[in-house]
């Protein structure tokens, strides 16, 4: 993936998504971010309506799904509707755990990877090979 | 006989006949009181010899009670009776309510020839009656033909009927005495059953029941001993729960406990459910003998049930023997029955409160341990970006122009500091939440998920590691990947315990196990480390406690005994008898049935692993199935042929990364599973991104390796 591929980071944690973004910024990547999957879904349609559609989305787990509510498989909800919308997504689950029965929920449902947080120089590496 | 001599007879005779009226009112015993009869009879008549029979329960035998002089003492000691209706005088006398007498004993055919009494030439033999019942006879003898005047007669008889109603009265006094006794015991023992219905269900106190249930068999029979013993879990020994006296409270001290089925009689009524009496314990083969209570001879073992099952047993022990009546036996057992439900009751709501205890128990602990890791979890969160943020901050501190290094290096010192602190968090957050989360056991082969972590941990060269798996281990049932860590943790402990030793060594032996009736493959993990101090051994399974320092989180063991406990398992520490370290990991055998399955059939299969028990169990599965099956342990082979490559993701002298990219290039990744016996999520992704077909846990039943397969 370019280096100033355009990326869609979904993530609840506040801090969390500000540290990743900056991580992404400093790699050169043009980084929006939602805090939950129903601004993220919006964001995502925004870009594609636009013309300027996104590369890459990094969607967390555990955040408020779409129907508001939090639930731990909402990022594996808002994936399928990724990818519903544009297959050839390429999309990467962030989680804070190491299950790995749920990465490979979503490498099922067309993720590209799975990626366990707190490692963010590894994640840059990561998306570079998508 | 002349008037003079004739006067002083009757004066004799009515001497004799007002002392044995004095004795029959002054001597209560009747056995004196006929031994007195008999010796006035002679002594004041002038007789050879007197003596009083009395028959016996049925009437059969008059039997001899007591007798004059030594003669009468030698047929006493003899038990000399004589047939009632025999030819006997006294046979005869008793037989028809008679008196006989026979003048000159020579001419008289009923007269039996006694050799105790050789001088004998006139007999009479008067019978004791009341009314017209016989109860025995008097025999008076004389060395004298025609020895007996009328007034012998008259005077004998009187006595006779005298002394007949004496005997009677005393028969009737001491049956009264018999029935009276009776009666007060079995008012005593209505007393006592009463006060056991009242107790048991008054006393709460369970050891409070026993202690007095004893005191009132002793207190109301009059007996030596009660105890009370109940089944252990086990259901293998009897342990005394209350005893009587001094004797009780030491036995009770010393544990005092019997096996059941074995020798004593608590073991054998227990065993056999019934009750065992040993009326002369000396001669009672299943008798044990107790050093403290040596004056027992006679003993009774109840046992205590409630239904069919059996929940221990009371013993009552005498010092007489042959002690216990019918009438005891039957109110004992059935007083040791109402112990019995009482006990069995006291036991069920014992369980009911245990169980409400544990459920309160066990739903706090939920509570608690909801709030902690949604606690650890929130934590663990907000500490991710700390570390990311001081890495940035390092970056950015190389690109600063100027700063004097000693602020530098206080920075650098403080960043360190901080990154540490935030690493220790995350750390904290995976070991408490990661062992709860995806928690999937399965049978698996306990010594192929040691071998696999012992050879992925890369031990220091240095350190020499043995392994052994005893032969044809049972499955256990495990979440291998948790399983596998737990090992690693203790690995690593045995690493750390053996840095100062000379010669590093850790020692790992498989082998099954029974543990209290539970079978276990037994995982054992022993280093040559300096051990583990006495006084912390129950410290270290302590979440948080740490003999490493700071930075380290003190959660390994505690994690460790999270896992094992999740399969029901056990881990032990204990230090070895050269007093190093050893830990013991108890895994579950697996007791479920393994189920017939379907596996594929004429395929050609390339196993690339090494020689072990699972690549055995593998291979054998599916050639038995009618596959081909090659194993290798290299990555420079011809991958085309084969219809599936199974790749074991540990391998001893090769890293499966070059077996997976040797196959990628061939372009046999889709017809490629990777197994391992644990899984972590960043592994999983690596190896999956060689195009492989699916990356999972190993299978361990062909179940699991047909369902991989399918």
């Amino acid at each position: 993936m370019d280096n100033d591929a355009k990326i869609l980071l979904v993530d609840d944690e506040r801090g969390v998504r500000r540290s990743m973004e900056k991580t992404l910024l400093r790699a050169g990547f043009d980084v929006y971010t939602a805090e939950d999957t129903l601004s993220g879904l919006a964001l995502f349609k925004e870009a594609q309506e636009e013309g300027e559609p996104f590369d890459l989305a990094l969607l967390d787990l555990h955040m408020p799904n779409l129907e508001g509510e939090e639930d731990p498989n909402a990022g594996l909800k808002l994936l399928s509707k990724l990818i519903e919308i544009e297959p050839e997504l390429r999309v990467v689950v962030l989680t804070a755990y190491d299950e790995v029965e749920r990465a490979k929920e979503a490498i099922s449902r067309k993720a590209r990877a799975y990626f366990v947080k707190g490692r963010e120089s590894e994640l840059i590496d990561l998306i570079r090979t998508l | 006989m002349d008037k003079s001599k004739l006067a002083e007879r009757r004066a004799a005779l009515l001497h004799a006949g007002a002392r044995v009226s004095r004795n029959i009112i002054s001597i209560l015993d009747p056995e004196e009181l006929l031994q007195q009869t008999v010796n006035i009879i002679c002594e004041e008549f002038g007789f050879y010899y007197s003596g009083v029979f009395l028959l016996d329960e049925e009437r059969e035998w008059a039997v001899l009670q007591s007798g004059h002089g030594d003669a009468g003492a030698a047929m006493i000691a003899e038990g000399h009776k004589l047939k009632v209706g025999g030819l006997s005088m006294i046979g005869a006398a008793t037989g028809r309510n008679k008196a006989l007498i026979a003048l000159d004993v020579g001419d008289e055919p009923v007269h039996f020839k006694n050799p105790h009494l050789p001088l004998t030439r006139s007999e009479m033999a008067l019978p004791l009656a009341v009314g017209d019942k016989v109860i025995g006879a008097l025999t008076v003898q004389s060395v004298e033909e025609a020895a007996f005047t009328e007034d012998d007669i008259t005077a004998l008889q009187a006595m006779a009927d005298q002394l007949a109603v004496a005997i009677n009265n005393a028969r009737l006094y001491t049956e009264n005495h018999e029935l009276l006794a009776r009666a007060e015991r079995r008012a005593r023992l209505l007393e006592a059953a009463a006060e056991v219905s009242r107790n048991v269900t008054s006393i709460l106190d369970l050891d409070k029941l026993l202690h007095r249930m004893v005191d009132i068999i002793c207190e109301a029979y009059g007996f030596y001993y009660a105890g009370v013993f109940l089944l252990d879990k086990e259901k293998e020994a009897a342990v005394l729960q209350a005893g009587r006296g001094k004797a009780g409270k030491v036995m009770v001290g010393e544990g005092h406990h019997l096996k059941v089925g074995g020798l004593s009689m608590i073991g054998t009524a227990i065993a056999e459910r019934k009750a065992r009496i040993a009326l002369d314990v000396g001669e009672e083969a299943v008798h044990f003998k107790n050093p403290h209570l040596p004056l027992t001879r006679s003993e009774m073992a109840l046992p205590l049930m409630v239904g069919d099952k059996v929940i221990g047993a009371v013993t009552v022990q005498s010092t007489e023997e042959a002690a216990f009546s019918a009438e005891d036996i039957s109110s004992l057992q059935a007083m040791a029955d109402q112990l019995a439900v009482a006990l069995d009751n006291a036991r069920l709501l014992q369980e009911l409160e245990q169980a409400h205890a544990e459920l309160v128990r066990t739903k706090t602990f939920e509570a608690i341990a909801t709030a902690t890791t949604e606690a650890i979890h929130w934590i663990g969160n907000k500490a991710l970006p700390i570390t990311v943020s001081v890495q940035r901050l390092y970056d950015d501190l190389e690109d600063v122009p100027s700063m004097p290094p000693d602020q530098l290096e206080s920075i650098h010192e403080d960043l360190t500091l901080i990154q540490d602190s935030a690493r220790l968090i995350v750390a904290v957050k995976e070991h408490l939440i990661g062992p709860a989360r995806e928690y999937m056991p399965a049978p698996a082969m306990i010594e192929d998920v040691v071998k696999d972590t012992l050879t992925a941990m890369r031990i220091p060269e240095d350190v020499a590691v043995s392994y052994e798996a005893k032969a044809a281990l049972p499955l256990g049932i495990a979440d291998t990947t948790q399983l596998s860590r737990a090992i690693k943790y203790v690995l690593q402990n045995a690493i750390e315990a053996t840095a100062e030793a000379d010669a590093p060594a850790i020692d790992v032996v498989i082998e099954p196990k029974e543990d209290k009736g539970q079978l276990y493959i037994s995982v054992q993990i022993a280093d040559n480390g300096p051990g583990i101090p006495e006084d912390e051994f129950n410290k270290i399974w302590a979440t948080f406690y740490t003999t490493k320092g700071a930075k380290h989180a003190g959660l390994g063991l505690s994690a460790c005994m999270q896992i094992i406990k999740q399969i029901d398992g056990k881990i032990i520490a204990r230090n070895q008898a050269n007093g190093s370290a050893m830990f013991e990991l108890l895994v579950p055998v697996y007791q479920g049935k393994l189920a017939a399955t379907e596996l594929p059939v004429s395929q050609s299969f390339l196993l690339v692993d090494d020689e072990d028990a699972w690549s055995r169990f593998v291979e054998e599965s599916l050639v038995e199935a009618g596959n081909t099956v090659t194993r290798v342990a290299e990555a420079d082979i011809d991958f085309g042929p084969y219809d599936v490559i199974l790749v074991d993701e540990v391998l001893e002298d090769m890293n499966s990364i070059d077996v997976l990219t040797a196959i990628s290039k061939a372009g046999a990744g889709p017809k490629t599973l990777v197994v391992a016996s644990n899984m972590r999520v960043e592994r999983m992704m690596e190896l999956i991104r060689y195009g492989v077909r699916d990356v999972s846990v190993k299978p361990y039943t062909q179940a699991a390796l047909a369902e991989k397969l399918r």
